[in-house]
């Protein structure tokens, strides 16, 4: 005994160990301190390590506001959203971090205690390419955070609306699922992936169902060059903002890059929209902070979430602008309907905020009065919205159950009539809207045409049938 | 390549960027000669090719050799790096080097460094370090001495802030003559400077924000032409006064 301390003492005691069990299983002993060795190794060269030097030097340079990037402690990284080329897809680059979102939508039974509610969930993956400390395979617990703080400020706060996602009560609603990807990890993964999970959803369309067939009980799921997919409703904009606690005074800083994440004390997230809805807070362990600091966290996140949510806003819009300048091209090539798209395009810019915002409905007799309260503001725009035309039609046909196929199209020709000849009128003045019911989106598509179709009504519910079948 | 069989004929692939399969020589025109490949390069009979996309060096009488830029370091014997500690052992120090392992640093290879004065590191201790070894497959060897056994200039670095770049930076401000944001910088601020060929340096100054200033302009000067450096140079030394 005595002899083996004095030599522990001397060599060092798991040299030691391992001379003496090396002796009894050589290959198991040097098996096992060589993996663990390795491991240890892989976890040490995998994480972020942080010199001495950096620790003290943000904790001073931040007693003279200012931070290793530059930046002001209350200041965000540059904010660039950019859309896939499918509806429902985003790219959100916060500085260096960088969040993919995708949005889709499935039919699915809802559930017992829901019955006329749609669903939503979040998936979150930290892809291993974004930071050497991210594994493949499950999600680890920040992904799991991070997926919980996102759907904590959509769902508690009813951000979207789950009820118009009911198809038929009890037995088929829509599910909404949001993947989001984190691609490259320069800190603050909450706030971009939150701002990508509200650009995609904002642009996410789902396809129109209507009920037909011989009894008109069979459910038909429109495919998106049928019918105009409907976009979600969505009542407001929680988003995201996060502060870092950094030092033994804690001061606060917004947005923080991930060497500042790691040097930080603790962290504070909250959720809010631009009415000043608080929509959650999320503080998990970390340093304590006074009330007071928390407070002017909430203010100052309160001002930080306006301008979110403000460039959100325009970057969806000119996402729906291109996207509805892609449909007319498609319908109409000729070059009399070009400077008809342009004008349309710039009518959806100038009256955009106010159809964008608010006109995200897909309920049939809500239509027709958004159609004339928008109508006062820039009538040519609303008539013109793509979305509306489905939704439209099948309103119509719906107010008029027991007309015949005839007479609908008689009907609908005679709307379309004053529609198209107003049509032309577009460029001159705005208050042509006063007459049309349904919002016609054939007129801008066959421009070309209308005078003719104006004047002939038979050729016209040819084009109008065939126009049906194509229209977007 | 070149057709006249002449006893030197550089690659007409010299200083331009090649990518993996380029042919940059082809042995069966040129005489008896010895070439010195460096890294990047691959002979496959009687071609030499590219292994790594990077501009291709040549160096007279025979040395060629390709030159790429990555965040991961490559640890190869002689280089000067900066090291972090994160482990202490009882007969080594092991230190990040930013390599795909981590490497060793003996407890004793320091100026007159004996079992009685071994210093203590803490876990996260910046070192400017030199590379004694790197075979592929072990843990490199990094040393606080030089060749000679002197200190030199390795060691611990005290204060300051390590900015990370990626391996063609760290050259480039190291080559001579001197990176044009580097020495207009040093002409008006004063700042002291570490470079780590492994895409790490260190900036110390009196105040935060002339390391902040310094740090960030050498690394957003690493993707502007040598023109927009000079421009950038000259607005950033305009906003300072």
């Amino acid at each position: 005994m005595i002899v083996f301390e004095f030599l522990c003492t001397l060599i060092g005691e798991h040299v030691l160990l391992r001379t003496i069990v090396g002796f009894v299983a050589p290959d198991l002993v040097e098996l096992n301190l060589e993996h663990q060795w390795e491991k240890m190794e892989q976890k040490l060269a995998n994480s972020l390590t942080m010199t001495v030097n950096e620790k003290k030097f943000v904790e001073n340079a931040l007693l003279s506001d200012i931070r290793v990037d530059g930046r002001r402690p209350f200041d965000y990284r540059n904010l660039t959203i950019r859309f896939g080329s499918e509806d429902g897809s985003s790219e959100v680059q916060l500085g260096q971090t960088q969040v993919i979102a995708f949005v889709t939508g499935q039919l699915v039974q809802p559930y017992r205690d829901r019955p006329n509610e749609g669903t939503f969930a979040i998936y979150t993956e930290f892809s291993p390419m974004a930071d050497p400390s991210f594994e493949p395979g499950r999600p680890g617990d920040s992904a799991i955070e991070l997926g919980r703080i996102v759907d904590r400020g959509l769902r508690e706060s009813r951000a979207v609306d789950t009820e118009s996602l009911c198809v038929i009560a009890g037995k088929l609603v829509w599910s909404i699922r949001i993947d989001l990807h984190i691609i490259d990890n320069g800190g603050n993964l909450v706030d971009a992936a939150n701002i990508a999970a509200l650009a995609a959803l904002s642009t996410f369309r789902r396809p129109e169902c209507t009920f037909g067939g011989e009894d008109g009980q069979e459910l038909i799921v429109h495919p998106p060059d049928v019918r105009e997919p409907l976009p979600l409703i969505i009542h407001h904009f929680p988003v995201a903002v996060t502060f870092g606690f950094i030092g033994k005074e804690n001061i606060v800083v917004i947005d923080p890059t991930h060497y500042e994440e790691a040097v930080m004390g603790g962290s504070l997230t909250a959720t809010l929209n631009t009415n000043g809805d608080v929509c959650a807070i999320q503080k998990a362990g970390g340093d304590g902070v006074l009330q007071s600091v928390i407070m002017q966290c909430l203010r100052i996140a309160s001002v930080k979430a306006g301008d979110i949510t403000s460039k959100i806003k325009n970057a969806v819009e000119s996402y729906n602008t291109q996207r509805s300048l892609r449909k007319i091209k498609r319908h109409n090539p000729s070059s009399a309907v070009s400077n008809v798209a342009k004008h349309h395009a710039e009518r959806l810019t100038l009256g955009a905020n106010e159809v964008c915002v608010g006109n995200q409905s897909n309920e049939h007799d809500k239509m027709s009065e958004r159609n004339s309260t928008t109508k006062g503001v820039s009538g040519g725009l609303a008539s013109w919205d793509p979305n509306s035309q489905g939704v439209d039609a099948d309103a119509w046909r719906d107010s008029l159950p027991c007309a015949t196929p005839l007479d609908k199209y008689k009907e609908e020709s005679s709307q379309v009539n004053p529609e198209t000849k107003s049509a032309e009128q577009f460029s001159d003045t705005n208050s042509f809207a006063s007459t049309h019911e349904a919002t016609n989106i054939v007129s801008p598509e066959k421009q070309s045409k209308t005078l003719k179709d104006a004047v002939k009504p038979k050729r016209k519910r040819r084009n109008k049938s065939t126009s049906n079948a194509h229209a977007s | 390549m070149e057709a006249k069989p002449s006893s030197s004929s550089p690659s007409k692939f010299v200083d331009q960027l090649v990518v993996p399969g380029d042919v940059i020589l082809d042995l069966s025109n040129m005489a008896n000669q010895t070439l010195k490949l460096g890294g990047g390069l691959r002979q496959d009979g009687d071609s030499i090719c590219a292994m790594k996309a990077g501009k291709l060096r040549f160096m007279k009488p025979n040395k060629y050799w390709v030159e790429s830029s990555q965040k991961r370091y490559v640890p190869s014997a002689g280089d000067n790096v900066l090291g972090v500690v994160v482990d202490t052992k009882p007969e080594n120090f092991v230190v990040d080097i930013k390599g795909p392992a981590l490497a060793f640093l003996p407890v004793l290879s320091f100026e007159g460094g004996t079992r009685r004065n071994i210093p203590k590191f803490e876990v996260g201790t910046l070192l400017y370090v030199r590379v004694v070894n790197a075979n592929t497959g072990m843990n490199p060897e990094v040393s606080c001495m030089d060749a000679n056994g002197k200190a030199a200039e390795y060691g611990i670095l005290k204060d300051g802030y390590m900015f990370e770049s990626s391996t063609g930076l760290s050259r480039m401000l190291l080559s001579s003559p001197p990176h044009p944001v580097l020495e207009g910088l040093g002409k008006k601020l004063s700042f002291e400077i570490a470079v780590g060929i492994n895409g790490r340096f260190w900036v110390n100054a009196s105040q935060s924000s002339t390391v902040i200033l310094v740090g960030n302009a050498i690394q957003k000067s690493e993707s502007l032409s040598l023109v927009q450096q000079k421009i950038y140079l000259e607005k950033l030394l305009k906003s300072i006064q």
